[in-house]
């Protein structure tokens, strides 16, 4: 059987960056835009940051919104659980995309295809379509999914915490720094003229524009692989087109996948309900004004400038030392502090320290969401995409679920509700106790010991004997080499063997 | 809103003693809203505390007060909202505290109430911009694939 030749193409290329063998970065310059590793990371989390910022433009607006539209209280709220609950199914749905078609198109054609619902809020009469438009601007946070995904293709596993990270929690930077942006824009075009009720729709072109002036650099400007594009590599021969339902399937059935799905609802979903109720917590708690409420509300948002990254390095460092096990218990006692904060910031009663508590709780909950996508790349290599998806999803439904159960009506006060959510964090990360990789152990068990337990055979077994027989578990083969590095210190002798030896004979 | 006109009269209850309004300096006539537009809208909620009561938001005119009637033709303002509204008017004294006040509904605000439409805030141009620039986006993701395809194509010659 022939054994098929190394992914690249006749020359060997050079990249600016130090690569493993599969061209992955090794290492990560924050302030080199490099083709193509860098210049991924940039176009990837600025178009990820204006989809947050388009997302979560109305929320700084609505004093105005809401008296143009004759809006009630009830009116805001539904539009607001629109707002997230449509990424749900769209994050799912990218990641596939990405499996299938590349993070650059899948993510440039969501990005342009809900660019329309933001021009059209513009346009907006009635809290039917307001609620609408909020609804199909809130799919274009599955962008988070690709983002993740390219990532995860473009950087190997000493770094991809930290590149999962940064890029992740700067774009999240977006729902916070649009508290900011909205308002200023609204006063700079009203001040030019216009009515108040024009200049808000006004202002509503210029996170629309941003959004697909993204879209654009990611066309023109951005890569799939480091190795060029899905499509040229498929049609050279160099990547194999995989099919949609093997992809899916492997994705749903592993459980780790569910588990994060999971936890990633009470890391993130938490960050979005806390974005939507934290402004007017201080605000009715405290008797602030209402912009006040508004910058407090912000610097939850803007302490994923560090917070979130803050998490991917520390997944990456703990690898070094301790390997997926240092991941692991780094999440788990990283989120339940976060609970924990929660809890607290429930409970206090004077303002500076419920401030406090609160940047606190943000710090934590926000590194939970960057050591959760420190694991993720690592759960599948064939279906990374749905991983991914499933991940990004369950942390939108936890943010919907939050928001109903804790939130709506007037069942619990905002008190109340926060430190009950803070107990739900606590028991809903209990679950990481129950991941575990043969290869790598979990958090209370060590790898296995039976002599079949290597990260070829974990990776490899998401292909059929057919399908290796046709040679198309190559990239995973080169992936289980590359993860070794999660088994920490005590990968020592192990020699980097070369990737062409395909232990598929089975 | 932004077009019509409202007329508002006040003047003291003649049948008050005399030099009930010794305090009053100021009259504030304000446009507010009434208990059916208040409904799920805590942002215009009635409070006794004057300091946190919300329901009237908008200053139709302030004036040194006089005694005798007062009439005022006010023009809608352009940024009042769709709604249901009476109109009150407060006297203040020399510390521009609340003293006194008159509306031209009941206690209940049940009567004479009158509704305000709002301006859209839409415009032509604004409209046709949102669909010319949407259009755009799509336009240009297909012309994107359209060259993708294109290229792919001539690689595979």
């Amino acid at each position: 059987m022939e054994i098929s030749s190394t992914i690249t193409e006749t020359e060997p290329q050079k990249f600016a960056l130090p690569v493993d063998s599969e061209h992955k970065a090794t290492e990560f310059h924050l302030f080199s835009a490099a083709a193509p590793h860098m210049r991924a990371f940039h176009l990837s989390w600025i178009s990820f940051f204006s989809c947050f910022v388009s997302t979560f433009a109305a929320p700084p607006l609505l004093p105005i919104i809401r008296d143009n539209l004759n809006l009630t209280a009830t009116d805001i709220g539904n539009a607001g659980v629109a707002s997230v609950s449509g990424a749900v199914f769209a994050r799912i749905a990218m990641g596939t995309a990405c499996d299938l078609f590349g993070p650059r198109l899948a993510s440039a054609s969501l990005i342009l295809l809900t660019a329309p619902a933001v021009y059209f809020t513009s346009i907006a009469s009635s809290p039917i379509s307001f609620l609408l438009v909020r609804f199909f601007t809130g799919f274009s946070l599955a962008t988070f999914v690709s983002a993740q995904f390219w990532m995860s293709s473009m950087f190997s596993g000493p770094v991809v915490g930290t590149a999962n990270g940064v890029a992740a929690g700067w774009g999240n930077l977006g729902g916070g720094a649009t508290q900011l942006i909205m308002p200023l824009v609204f006063s700079l075009i009203r001040d030019i003229g216009a009515v108040k009720f024009t200049a808000w729709r006004i202002a509503f072109f210029i996170p629309a524009l941003f959004q697909t002036l993204s879209a654009f650099a990611i066309l023109i400007f951005g890569q799939d692989l480091p190795d060029g594009n899905y499509q040229r590599l498929q049609n050279s021969g160099n990547k194999q087109k995989d099919k949609f339902s093997r992809v899916f399937y492997h994705g749903i059935t592993n459980y780790r996948g569910w588990i994060l799905a999971l936890t990633y609802g009470y890391c993130f979903g938490v960050e979005l309900t806390v974005d939507n109720i934290i402004a007017e917590y201080f605000y009715d708690r405290f008797n602030l004004k209402l912009h006040t409420a508004g910058i407090i509300a912000a610097s939850f948002g803007l302490a994923n400038l560090v917070s979130r990254p803050a998490g991917g390095v520390l997944s990456d460092m703990m690898a070094k030392r301790f390997g997926m096990r240092g991941r692991l218990w780094a999440l788990w006692a990283v989120q339940t502090l976060g609970g924990v904060f929660c809890t607290i910031l429930g409970q206090v009663g004077s303002l500076t320290a419920s401030i406090v508590v609160m940047i606190v709780f943000s710090v934590f909950v926000q590194a939970a969401c960057g050591l959760t996508f420190g694991v993720v790349p690592f759960v599948s290599r064939r279906s990374l995409g749905v991983i991914s998806g499933m991940t990004g999803g369950g942390g939108n439904v936890g943010a919907v679920l939050t928001q109903l159960i804790f939130f709506t009506g007037s069942k619990y006060s905002k008190e109340t509700g926060i430190t009950l959510m803070g107990i739900m964090i606590v028991c809903c990360t209990l679950p990481i106790f129950l991941i575990y990789f043969p290869q790598w152990g979990g958090m209370f068990c060590g790898p296995s010991l039976e002599k079949i337990a290597t990260e070829e055979d974990y990776y490899l077994s998401e292909w059929s004997s057919k399908e290796q027989g046709k040679g198309l578990h190559q990239a995973s083969l080169k992936f289980a080499d590359n993860s070794r590095s999660e088994r920490g210190r005590r990968v020592h002798s192990q020699t980097l063997s070369s990737n062409a030896t395909p232990s598929a004979n089975v | 809103a932004g077009e019509d006109k409202i007329t508002v009269r006040w003047g003291l209850n003649q049948s008050l003693p005399a030099g009930t309004d010794s305090a009053y300096k100021t009259i504030k006539v304000q446009l507010c809203y009434a208990p059916i537009s208040q409904v799920d809208r805590a942002w215009r909620k009635t409070e006794d505390h004057l300091s946190k009561d919300k329901t009237c938001q908008f200053k139709i005119v302030k004036r040194p007060y006089t005694t005798g009637n007062q009439t005022l033709e006010w023009t809608i303002e352009r940024d009042v909202p769709t709604a249901t509204y009476f109109v009150r008017a407060y006297a203040l004294d020399a510390n521009d505290h609340e003293v006194a006040y008159g509306q031209n509904t009941d206690a209940k605000k049940t009567t004479n109430l009158f509704e305000i439409q709002a301006i859209s805030g839409r415009h032509v141009s604004l409209d046709i911009a949102s669909v010319c620039f949407s259009v755009f986006s799509i336009v240009s993701l297909m012309g994107f694939f359209f060259v993708e395809k294109r290229k792919g194509r001539k690689a595979q010659q």
